[in-house]
């Protein structure tokens, strides 16, 4: 600040003024030294903190990366965890409901027969529980495969009818169906995740509808250019519908609407939270919408709506109809000789109930060294081989065989895995290493059999 | 009390009554730093009121209009410094409404020990404001003369009344300013 004074005489300055300026500037001075150090020290306690907080910011991201990690592996270790003890659980159903379906063939008393209907419906029920955990883990890891397989939707549908029209006529309810899709319309796509979409929507309407009706629609539209069609399934109900309040949680995994649901209907919890992924794995989706939206007469319940995105087959001639019974004839028109591997004594004993009606020659082993052994001493007609045995597994087994066929000049001996764990793209794995079909256990003998029939025809006309 | 104040009643006084006299003033009174002011210092109020008690000795003005005239001559040295604060403002009301909280704002940037007098206003009309002035320092008039050339320096004309507070508190100096434009 400058002070300038124009009236001031422009001559020498007098001593005493000099030295009052003089002093007040070194003042002036030594008080801007003393700003400068407290700006300078300011200003290095601003560059250490700084510093600090860097260190601190690095440390917590460092700790919150191996906290994220840490459980990550926790939920991979969970998941991994699920996976192994459902497979163990399935194992020993496998026995149950094999020897009780062997047992419902020895001519029981009715009472007999009427308990083990009980037996295994709850064998089922179980079974349910234990692929629902399955499914889960697999689609945690991200796991779940879609299949593409040929096969007659109106059939599925129709199967899917039979099953829950009985259930929902024995509780008093209505069944309607509106099936836009006729029999022997072919698609190619799961049909087991698709069947198993539609019966958990339809059964979950009928435990949760007193009174009225329960509605399952299907249409399918025509498919675009690519082939592909979108496939509608709508399931309806007449039931209580769901409170706007819990509807988030209805596609949660482990949460039904209402914890009294849990008490009243059990279930775990985990049906729609699959459903809608495998939906969304096959290209579509899964909603709930309340019914009677719009009306005004005050209608409750539920309106689940599915779709698909699914590949649409040319029709086919009435030749596949009926495919069962010619798959019975083909293994009761010859006494086969049959191979079969399989370690587990129980699994064994439900192989011999299960094949036992039919005229074959059933050989059993308890791994696949002595299969390979069998092998070479005889010439099977075809070969039921579990995968996981000790001493020698399937695949390896399968293998060996192969090369034996080819080194002797012997011919393909169809072989069959028998699979506790079948993902798709092991059975991929399998296909290509010798094995020319899978059944997954529990393995029923509908399955077992078309797969055999199948596989003896194609190489006896070879 | 910031040094500018005290380098602005030398500079003033020097104008008025010329170096030698000054001079004579600040050696007559024995300062505790005889009277080695810079703007940057910070020294003692009591010091400013015993050299305006000289000077006014030395003029024959009473103390409270040599306070008044110092308040429109340092206004004058605020507008050359900072002509900032008074570029924005629309009236001498909108100027004196932002002392408190933007020029005192900006004064606590560059000196955080500064001991600043409070200016609460009230908005009595779209014309008319009320100010309250309160301070440690006994300098109503030095604050009513700042007020005066702050109406001179926006052009339009108001009346300044003062009221002053606790009459006759023997440090502090507090009091009611109205400031009404009349054009």
């Amino acid at each position: 600040m400058d002070g300038e004074t124009p009236s001031q005489a422009e001559g020498p300055v007098s001593r005493r003024r000099y030295l009052r300026e003089r002093r007040a500037r070194e003042e002036a001075e030594s008080l801007l030294d003393i700003k400068s150090r407290a700006l300078f020290e300011a200003n290095e306690a601003l560059k250490v903190q700084a510093a600090t907080l860097e260190d601190q910011v690095r440390e917590r991201t460092a700790a919150l990366t191996s906290a994220k990690a840490e459980a990550e592996r926790a939920n991979a270790a969970k998941t991994a965890f699920l996976a192994m003890i459902s497979h163990e659980i399935r194992t020993p159903l496998n026995g149950v409901l094999g020897m009780a379906e062997a047992l419902s063939d020895t001519g029981l008393a009715k009472a007999q027969q009427d308990m083990l209907e009980v037996m295994t419906a709850s064998g089922q029920a179980l079974l349910s529980i234990v692929n629902d955990v399955l499914d889960l883990s697999k689609i945690e890891a991200g796991q779940l495969e879609i299949e593409k397989i040929e096969f007659d939707l109106g059939d599925m549908l129709d199967g899917v009818l039979r099953l829950f029209g009985a259930q929902a006529r024995e509780k008093g309810l209505e069944f309607d169906c509106h099936l836009g899709v006729s029999k022997g319309t072919r698609i190619r796509s799961d049909p087991t995740r698709l069947r198993q979409v539609v019966s958990n929507l339809v059964s979950n309407a009928i435990k949760f509808t007193t009174q009225g009706r329960v509605t399952l629609s299907a249409t399918l539209a025509a498919p675009g250019d690519d082939g592909l069609a979108r496939l509608a399934i709508q399931v309806t109900d007449t039931g209580p519908g769901v409170a706007e309040d819990t509807r988030d949680r209805l596609f949660k995994p482990f949460s039904q609407a209402d914890a009294s649901i849990t008490r009243r209907h059990g279930g775990t919890g985990l049906g729609l939270w699959i459903s809608r992924k495998i939906c969304r794995l096959m290209g579509g989706d899964l909603i709930y919408a309340p019914a009677g939206a719009g009306d005004e007469d005050g209608v409750t319940g539920s309106v689940f709506s599915g779709h698909f995105s699914v590949a649409v087959q040319a029709r086919e001639s009435d030749g596949q109809q009926g495919q069962m019974p010619e798959a019975e004839a083909v293994l009761k028109g010859h006494p086969w000789a049959v191979l079969a591997a399989e370690d587990n004594a129980t699994n064994r004993l439900v192989l011999h109930h299960l094949l036992k009606r039919y005229p074959l020659e059933l050989t059993m082993v308890e791994n696949g060294a002595l299969a390979v052994a069998a092998c070479r001493e005889t010439d099977f007609d075809i070969v039921l081989m579990d995968v996981n045995m000790p001493v020698m597994g399937g695949l390896e087994a399968a293998a060996a065989i192969r090369d034996m066929e080819q080194a002797e000049g012997k011919p393909h001996c169809p072989v069959i895995a028998l699979t506790a764990n079948a993902m798709t793209h092991q059975v991929e794995d399998y296909l290509r290493r010798g094995i020319d079909s899978h059944v997954a256990k529990p393995v029923k003998r509908q399955v077992l059999v078309r797969h055999m029939a199948d596989l003896l025809v194609a190489h006896r006309v070879r | 009390m910031k040094g500018m104040v005290f380098t602005e009643l030398m500079n003033m006084a020097e104008q008025a009554i010329g170096e030698e006299a000054v001079d004579d003033i600040l050696d007559g009174l024995s300062l505790e730093n005889d009277g080695a002011y810079s703007a940057v210092g910070n020294y003692p109020c009591a010091e400013l009121m015993r050299i305006v008690g000289a000077i006014g000795d030395h003029t024959g003005i009473p103390m409270p209009e040599l306070q008044r005239q110092f308040g429109q001559w340092i206004h004058g040295r605020f507008v050359e410094s900072y002509p900032d604060f008074f570029r924005d403002k629309a009236n001498v009301l909108a100027m004196l409404d932002a002392i408190e909280n933007e020029v005192h704002v900006e004064v606590r940037k560059l000196y955080p020990d500064a001991e600043l007098p409070t200016f609460e206003t009230e908005w009595m009309d779209e014309t008319a404001l009320k100010m309250t002035y309160r301070s440690d320092r006994p300098l109503v008039p030095f604050c009513h003369g700042m007020i005066e050339a702050c109406v001179a320096h926006f052009g339009a004309p108001a009346k300044v009344t003062v009221q002053e507070i606790g009459g006759d508190g023997a440090a502090g100096g507090s009091a009611e300013f109205t400031i009404r434009l009349t054009a």
